[in-house]
């Protein structure tokens, strides 16, 4: 393989190594936050082991979020030195602002959030809390506005191959941008009810049945049930925007090889790229048109329009179809646990049989929706701006190849280590239930910690 | 040579981006230390050098992402170069950097007889994450050269930093520690101090030599006279710390924090020689500041975000550094 195979293979695992964490923590912080405010509220101690239980997980990713994200700044030089050449002027600003306003946010606030319950009044405590949680969106709205305007670029123009910024409102606001960060950010949610409900699941199985261990299921399960029907609506409005700007993605998504009405909706296929067409093709007559276009006539573009210069077929539509089939299933299994919690006030066993394994189903539709909008830009590195190809260093292979390998190596050490802890975690907390005493509890009362000694 | 916005504005961020080198060199480099001190720490000791850092070492890692950020925004051009003749050592430091991280994270999760396993890769990592910062130090110093010599140098820059780092960390535990870890860390510090002198001696005997147009700088009538008083300030800083050191711990703990404060100002006097001896290049010897830096308005972008939210990061490390000042207690999240 040359070097610029190797250089995408390790930016993909690099990238997709990292977007787990952030994923979750950028909902989990406002979740922590909702825990400690209903405590604040009821005083309920149960909250606070809640609290005290998903403020570990909060912890780990965090942690990973970061050493992974390091290696990601440092990706843009090491291997796409192309990138900044051209686009820089963009990027940098993008980049620039990411890193004063969201990471030293996050960063040093965590210590008091993590840290501080003792050592800072109540109300500084929460306040780390939100600003920690906002600091984690922020970054998600700074690197998404990036990756939106490599997909639709606007607002700048090019002088000696150079992109020059002419607009930044336009740059920020680029067309796909607000369907992407919503879609990105309910993602974030979806992801963290899911892994919330999952492992209470888990306790619940184990014969846990202490409050806590309600009350998180409860949130879980209900904020799951009340965000995907959203995510829905929005995903399909996304695929709309990308009809738009990126038509020769929503063709492969689509499998599409021609441009024509009542097009149907492929529900399974192995698109040939060497024939161009769909072999085992199992389809719904005139759907793909209906939801595209809002009419069985509707034209929708065909992959034959823009040979040679579309992605890759299968990938996108693999993954495009793995995410919204995990999508569907969350739809079904919220809203049966919701029905279970609400009228019946406990949950079937079979419910949380089914749940348990659902903990990381998250992760499953975020990376294939990832691996949809990123592989769909291909050719493009910078959508009609810059090629992929155009953007790789010059390092030698060998050395890329060397780094790749002992990158995936440490990543599936971490990601079982990660698992491990995180089972570990959920078995104690089953064992201890409600009876251990809350910490800190012995000595002060919780509502009231300690200011700091000096 | 006129002293508009676009003659500025690159001199500007070059000026941040050494200072958030320096800052990023001066605060992990006190909790690296503390990692590389590991390998000659008690199990039971480690527990009060790791709460020494926690609430710290995210933020001062933020500071190396600012580095490399400012880089990478205000001059896109040397970023590419310096990073893809680094890439090896990179991604050393990289690979150093995320094992300490989950390190530090994980020990304390796991189940206990896991620890100690976590202890020791909490070592490997910030070891490996010094080393390859010195060598990459020890590289561009002799203008990202290739050969056996330049490899060899980088390797002594590599052992000379990472002791540096052990003395900045041993310099934080005097101040954040007591008792028996204290005594023991004003060992340390003395034992890595004498290190730190052969480092800084070795970086400054090759820079000059590295390139003519340094020695030119350096040697010449009237700029020995601006130089000088580095060396010479540095000197007297070294021999004040050392002769301190033999006086700690004091009665009632005085000075404890200024063995810290005399290190972070060598590292600066240090900093402030090489960032004489290099200007006005990024790239050693090949791209000035101003022909890699971004398009004007991109760079006043930049600036008028960091003229906002630095200073308020700035108070607010300060803040947090006052909550969680004195003596290091247990860690726990309650
Ligand atoms: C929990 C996560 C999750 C779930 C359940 C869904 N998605 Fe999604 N999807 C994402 C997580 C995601 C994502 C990771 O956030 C992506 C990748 C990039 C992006 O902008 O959002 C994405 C991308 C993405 C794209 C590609 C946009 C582009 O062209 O760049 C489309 C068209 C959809 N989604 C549509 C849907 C539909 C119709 C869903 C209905 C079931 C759906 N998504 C469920
Ligand atoms: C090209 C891509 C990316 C780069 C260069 C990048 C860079 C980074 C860096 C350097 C950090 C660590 C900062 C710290 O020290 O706190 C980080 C963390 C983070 N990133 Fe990324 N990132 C990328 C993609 C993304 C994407 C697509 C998202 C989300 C939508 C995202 C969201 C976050 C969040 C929320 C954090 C902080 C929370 C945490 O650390 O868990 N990043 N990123
Ligand atoms: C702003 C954030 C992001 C930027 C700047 C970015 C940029 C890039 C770059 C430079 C590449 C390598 C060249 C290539 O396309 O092959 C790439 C590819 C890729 N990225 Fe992203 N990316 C971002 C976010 C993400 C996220 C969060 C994921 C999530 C999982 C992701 C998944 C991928 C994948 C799978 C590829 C490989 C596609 C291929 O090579 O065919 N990207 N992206």
């Amino acid at each position: 393989m040359d070097a610029l195979m190797l250089s995408r293979l390790q930016f993909a695992a690099n990238i997709s190594f990292h977007i787990l964490f952030p994923t979750i923590t950028i909902t989990l912080g406002w979740v922590l936050l909702y825990f400690k405010l209903r405590y604040n509220a009821t005083g309920d101690g149960a909250w606070m082991r809640a609290y005290f239980f998903w403020v570990k997980v909060f912890a780990l990713s965090f942690a990973l979020g970061v050493v992974t994200g390091v290696t990601m700044t440092f990706q843009f030089g090491t291997n796409w030195p192309g990138f900044m050449e051209h686009v820089g002027n963009i990027a940098g600003p993008l980049l620039a602002y990411e890193i004063l306003t969201a990471f030293f946010l996050e960063a040093v606030f965590l210590g008091i959030m993590l840290f501080g319950f003792r050592r800072v009044s109540n109300f500084v405590h929460t306040l780390a809390t939100v600003l920690v949680a906002a600091g984690t969106t922020l970054s998600a709205f700074w690197i998404l506005a990036l990756n939106s305007w490599m997909q639709t670029p606007a607002g700048f123009e090019m002088i000696d191959g150079v992109a020059h910024p002419t607009d930044w409102w336009d740059v920020i606001l680029n067309p796909s941008f607000p369907y992407r960060l919503v879609h990105m950010l309910l993602a974030s949610g979806l992801t963290v009810s899911f892994l919330i409900a999952g492992m209470s699941a888990l306790r619940f199985l184990a014969g846990d049945r202490s409050e806590s261990m309600w009350k998180a299921l409860r949130t879980g399960v209900f904020l799951g049930a009340t965000l995907i029907p959203i995510q829905i609506f929005v995903g399909d409005m996304h695929g709309l925007n990308t009809l738009e700007h990126q038509p020769q993605k929503i063709a492969a998504m689509e499998a599409n090889w021609e441009t024509r009405g009542n097009v149907p909706l492929v529900l399974f296929a192995w698109p040939d790229e060497e024939a161009r067409e769909n072999r085992y093709e199992i389809a719904v007559p005139g759907g793909a048109s209906l939801i595209l276009r809002h009419h069985v006539d509707g034209v929708v573009p065909g992959l034959n329009d823009f040979e040679g210069n579309h992605p890759p077929v299968a990938p996108v539509f693999f993954s495009f179809r793995v995410m919204v089939g995990v999508g569907v299933l969350m739809l079904l299994l919220s809203w049966t646990a919701a029905f279970f919690l609400w009228r019946r006030d406990t949950l079937p066993r079979a419910v949380a049989l089914a749940y348990a394994p659902m903990a990381f189903s998250g992760w499953v539709a975020t990376l294939a929706g990832w691996y949809t909008t990123e592989i769909g830009r291909q050719p493009w590195l910078v959508t009609g701006v810059l090629r992929t190809a155009d953007a790789v260093g010059p390092v030698p292979a060998a050395h890329v190849g060397f780094t790749l390998t002992v990158y995936v190596l440490l990543y599936i050490v971490l990601m079982v280590v990660y698992l491990g802890v995180l089972t570990y975690l959920a078995v104690k907390a089953a064992r201890d239930g409600d009876k251990t005493p809350l910490p800190g509890v012995e000595d002060h009362a919780l509502s009231q910690p300690m200011q700091a000694e000096g | 040579m006129t002293y508009d916005w676009n003659f500025l504005l690159p001199l500007i961020f070059a000026g941040l981006m050494g200072v958030a080198i320096l800052v990023y060199v001066i605060l992990d480099g006190f909790d690296l230390g503390i990692g590389i001190l590991f390998a000659v720490a008690e199990d039971d000791e480690k527990d009060r050098m790791i709460a020494a850092i926690g609430p710290f070492w995210d933020a001062n890692e933020t500071w190396l992402v600012l580095a490399a950020g400012l880089l990478l925004a205000a001059f896109p051009l040397a970023h590419g170069v310096i990073l893809t003749a680094l890439y090896l050592p990179v991604f050393a430091l990289l690979f150093g950097l995320i094992l300490r991280g989950i390190a530090f994270d994980f020990r304390a999760k796991v189940p206990l007889r896991h620890k100690r396993r976590w202890n020791t890769l909490f070592f490997i990592g910030s070891l490996i994450a010094s080393l390859a910062q010195g060598y990459m130090l020890g590289v561009y110093v002799l203008g990202l050269e290739t050969g056996a010599g330049a490899i060899g140098f980088g390797l002594l820059v590599a052992l000379c930093l990472a002791a540096s780092y052990a003395a900045m960390g041993a310099a934080w535990l005097i101040y954040k520690t007591e008792g028996e870890l204290q005594l023991k860390a004003v060992r340390f510090l003395r034992q890595a101090l004498i290190f730190t002198v052969v480092g800084m001696v070795a970086v400054s005997l090759a820079t000059p030599f590295a390139s003519a147009r340094i020695y030119e700088k350096w040697f010449s009538w009237p700029q020995i006279a601006l130089l000088a008083p580095l060396p010479i300030l540095t000197g007297i800083v070294f021999l004040l710390l050392w002769r301190l050191s033999f006086r700690m711990p004091a009665p009632g703990d005085q000075h404890a924090l200024t063995p810290f404060l005399a290190l972070a100002a060598i590292f600066a006097f240090g900093f402030a020689g090489l960032a004489y001896s290099f200007y006005p290049y990024v790239v050693p010897d090949r791209l000035t500041i101003w022909e890699a830096a971004a398009a004007p308005g991109s760079l006043a972008i930049i600036l008028a975000g960091t003229a906002i939210t630095l200073p308020i990061m700035i108070g607010a490390s300060f803040y947090v550094y006052r909550v969680f000042g004195g003596k290091a207690t247990d860690l726990s999240y309650d």
